[in-house]
């Protein structure tokens, strides 16, 4: 029985297809990269898995539940977690706030009052090492520092399965390895499936997922354990396709 | 007989409703292009009104003469409450543009009460009136319909035919590429802004044509209500979706109205406004992207 | 935050009502400007509760106010004569809850389905449609409203009744001021608090963290429009014992409730009492020199502090007080 399963799911922007008849599936406890070029359809693929969009075709199941249909908050009960490639903290609530709110309201947010999420929020404030931060305003943080905390109101969800929308972009390579060893770290403690898109950061996939997806147009090109994927000409000829100058758009 | 009162009604419909449609092309024009919902529109409408009542009564010139001059009392008007404020809220949160246009509305209304005073007023342009059979129709509203549809033919000539106008068609089509292209993005929302305004205390000189009670300072909330009934038909972001709306509505004020008028226990005048709210809902619920567009 | 302490910040704007109450009690040659005041923060409370909390305006308020003073009059002009004594009052103060929710369910259910502009759009009419279905279907006496003051006398006396109209009345809008307040500091404490926060601040993310945004709107709309109902029944059909449905739907009453909390802060705790005393202070010094033309002077007021002043009154205090000991009484 797999975690999620995504079925010939198909959303269009006008004339536009930007997610193309993708079918795939995620185990539970399975970590797994989409990469692709810009434009390819990654962000709009999360967006129809946690229910920001909803698929013109296909259907969508979690936990072998039909979820197509379901709105992103019964989603988030369910255990989809996310964060986004461009940060959206509630800015001027505090760090702290705004992880308790993950805890609040996710999976296990039906049991979870205001003082345990303020508790749990101070664990995963800890463990993303923003202790300092904690009752700073989530507006006023860096970038990266956004994107960490994400990570943790993510977390605080208790979610099945994390999705993470370039988690790493904008990073050096120190931070990638930390950011790496972080990921592998939370997957093994807390049990949970990880899907991270990864643009172009070929140490990160090599580093964590036991699969690639490759993303192109909408479509997917090539779902293969981590080496083959990375060796497959498709994949190759995908990449070196894209001028450098949008690469890093 | 009552078939005849009905035609009648309903022709009457389409000559008013195309005054709405030209008095609601603003609200769209400026939610269009800047993504404001003009709260305020009735108190612009009704500083049309207060425009032509001052150009006929204290000049002795025909309001066709007010047009132009309503026309560039809004232009103004945009103009000061686009640098006001509306620029420095575009990047906040919808709450903010909302509360402003809403307040430029009571600005408007209280200031006029001050000029004026809160009496009803009123005035008439007597050009005769042309009897059809069914119905009878001033000649002042066959004015006012016709002037819609001029004043609706230009905007459309200048969108399509102008530089200045496909500029601001680019804004609304793609506000980024706009930019890209070089156009200078907060001119044209200013440009926006006062043209919308414009066209709304313009279409006031209009509609004053249609008012019988008088007009009075707090008239305009009425025409908001309608305006964006009018609006929403049509798709609220097309100014051309407006004129439809417009012409819809038209129809089912007046239609309605000699529907209500044969139920006995009913005011059929406060029922057609009841309506008119009822409508709004209605589309919001089932098609809030208008009649025109499929979902 | 934790425990007990968190609600603290309704301690000062609790003294401030009882300072206010108490205020007029001594004074009673200035009653009515207390009452006035009571009334205005009172509003701003109400108001705040949906508008502060949830980041939408709700241009058509007042047809909330307005349906609760019809409960009230219904109640007092139906059951004078059963012998019920001033249980009648305390059925009309449910009648008005009843109502008012009742009227907020059939907007809410279509308005709280739209976003941002589209929801402003929604609500604007609703006063003013809601009037001409009383006045064009003829409900409740349509446009002749409904008196009732004879039948006030004759249940609970003359003597009774004055002293209902001119100040037990206006001790309950004391009352309505409380319970808003206290509604309010339970609601921004608990979780409803947080999920509207986050709702505010950004409706998608909150959506994706698993807010059923949609819910706590409800929540917050309709407990808004019962206090509203409550403040109908009170500042309204007790004291003046009469309603007209062109008076008591006027979109004036929503400007008024917009100036006052954006003049405190919109979503603080303590902000509508500061701005129903500063606008209802500075309404009656306008009303001597400027008399007619309050709005004129206000309505400047609020898009100056829409465009400078964003955080109303009581944001900068608190921006000020940030790391005093005082810090934790404001909100
Ligand atoms: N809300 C939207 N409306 C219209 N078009 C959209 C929308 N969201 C995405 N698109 C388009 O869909 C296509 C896929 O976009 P998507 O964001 O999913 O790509 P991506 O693979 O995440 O790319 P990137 O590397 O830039 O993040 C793009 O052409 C994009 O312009
Ligand atoms: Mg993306």
């Amino acid at each position: 029985m797999s975690l999620l399963r995504v079925e010939n799911v198909t959303k269009r922007f006008g004339g536009l297809v930007a997610v193309d008849n993708v079918t795939m599936e995620i185990a539970h406890g399975e970590m797994m990269a989409i990469v692709g070029p810009n434009g390819a359809g990654k962000t709009t693929l999360f967006n129809l898995i946690n229910g920001v969009f909803f698929a013109d075709e296909g259907k969508i199941w979690f936990e072998d539940v039909d979820v197509t249909h379901y709105p992103a908050y019964k989603r988030a009960h369910m255990g989809i977690g996310r964060t986004f490639q461009i940060s959206r903290p509630f800015a001027s609530a505090t760090v702290q706030e705004n992880i308790a709110i993950g805890a609040m309201f996710g999976a296990a947010g039906s049991e979870t009052n205001v003082d345990q999420a303020m508790e749990m929020a101070d664990h995963y404030i800890g463990l993303i090492g923003l202790s300092s931060h904690r009752d700073k305003l989530a507006g006023g943080l860096t970038p990266i520092e956004k994107k960490m905390m994400e990570i943790a109101r993510a977390l605080a969800m208790k979610p099945r399965l994390l999705l993470m929308d370039e988690a790493m972009a904008g990073m050096n390579p120190k931070d990638i390895d930390k950011m790496v060893d972080f990921i592998k770290r939370i997957r093994s403690e807390e049990g949970i499936a990880i899907v991270a898109l990864v643009e172009h950061i070929m140490r990160a996939v090599a580093g964590l997922a036991e699969r690639v997806l490759v993303m192109h147009q909408g479509a997917k090109l090539v779902d293969e354990p981590t080496k083959i994927a990375l060796s497959d000409p498709r994949v190759i000829e995908v990449y070196l396709g894209v001028p450098p100058g949008e690469a890093d758009a | 007989m009552i078939l005849e009162q009905l035609a009648g009604n309903l022709f009457q419909g389409v000559v008013l409703g195309t005054v709405y449609g030209m008095a609601t092309m603003g609200l769209s024009l400026i939610f269009g292009v800047l993504k404001v919902v003009n709260v305020g529109h009735g108190a612009f409408i009704m500083v049309g009104a207060f425009t032509s009542f001052a150009v006929f009564e204290y000049l002795g010139l025909s309001p066709v003469f007010a047009i132009p001059v309503a026309f560039g009392i809004g232009m103004a008007l945009g103009m000061i409450f686009y640098y006001s404020s509306i620029r420095r809220l575009l990047k906040g949160p919808e709450l903010a543009s909302l509360l402003a246009t809403f307040s430029f509305g009571v600005i408007l209304e209280e200031g006029v009460k001050f000029l004026f005073t809160s009496d009803f007023r009123g005035f008439n342009w007597d050009l005769g009136k042309i009897d059809m059979g069914f119905t009878v129709l001033p000649y002042a509203k066959v004015a006012a319909c016709l002037g819609s549809v001029i004043i609706a033919v230009l905007l459309y000539l200048w969108f399509n035919k102008t530089r200045a106008g496909m500029a601001m068609r680019s804004v609304v089509e793609d506000g980024v590429g706009a930019r890209v292209c070089g156009v200078n993005v907060d001119w044209e929302y200013a440009l926006s802004f006062s043209l919308g305004i414009g066209l709304t205390v313009a279409s006031g000189v209009l509609l004053t044509m249609f008012v019988s009670v008088g007009i009075n300072p707090y008239m305009g909330g009425e025409y908001t209500l309608k305006a964006f009934v009018v609006a929403v038909l049509g798709g609220l972001a097309s100014p051309y979706g407006a004129f439809f709306g417009g012409l819809v509505f038209g129809l089912l004020e007046n239609g309605s109205y000699t529907l209500f008028a044969q139920i006995p226990g009913l005011e059929p005048f406060a029922m057609t406004r009841f309506f008119s709210f009822l409508i709004l809902l209605l589309i919001l619920l089932l098609r809030p992207t208008g009649l025109l567009k499929a979902k | 935050m934790k425990g007990a302490s968190r609600y603290l910040p309704s301690i000062p704007v609790l003294l401030a009502y009882a300072a206010l109450f108490v205020f007029g009690l001594l004074n009673p040659g200035r009653w009515q400007l207390v009452a006035q005041l009571a009334f205005y923060c009172a509003l701003g409370q109400a108001f705040n509760l949906f508008m502060g909390m949830t980041g939408y305006v709700d241009f058509g308020y007042v047809a909330f106010l307005g349906i609760g003073t019809y409960g009230m009059a219904i109640s007092i002009s139906e059951l004078a004569d059963k012998g019920l004594g001033l249980g009648v009052i305390v059925i009309g103060l449910i009648l008005s809850v009843v109502f008012a929710v009742l009227l907020s369910l059939a907007v809410g259910a279509v308005a709280l389905r739209l976003r941002g502009a589209y929801f402003a759009i929604a609500t604007i009419g609703v006063n003013e449609g809601f009037r001409y279905l009383i006045e064009g279907a003829r409900i409740w006496n349509g446009s002749e409203g409904i008196i009732f003051s004879r039948q006030l006398r004759e249940m609970v006396g003359r003597e009774a009744a004055m002293s209902l109209s001119t100040f037990w009345a206006d001790v309950m809008v004391f009352g309505v001021a409380v319970i808003a307040t206290v509604l309010t500091i339970v609601y921004m404490r608990g979780k409803i608090g947080y999920a509207l926060a986050a709702l505010r601040m950004d409706e998608d993310a909150a959506k994706v963290m698993g807010i059923n945004v949609t819910r706590f709107k409800i929540i917050a709309f309709i407990t808004s429009a019962a206090l509203a109902g409550l403040l109908g029944a009170t500042a309204w059909a007790l004291k003046l014992t009469y309603v007209f449905p062109a008076d008591v739907f006027g979109i004036h009453y929503t400007v008024e409730a917009i100036i006052i909390v954006l003049l405190g802060g919109a979503g603080t705790l303590l902000g509508p009492i500061v701005g129903g005393l500063i606008y209802g202070v500075s309404k009656y010094y306008l009303a001597v020199y400027l008399p007619g033309f309050q709005l004129l002077v206000f309505a400047p007021v609020i898009i100056v502090v829409i465009v400078l002043f964003p955080e109303g009154t009581v944001g900068m205090i608190k921006r000020k007080l940030i790391g005093t000991a005082l810090e934790k009484y404001i909100l």
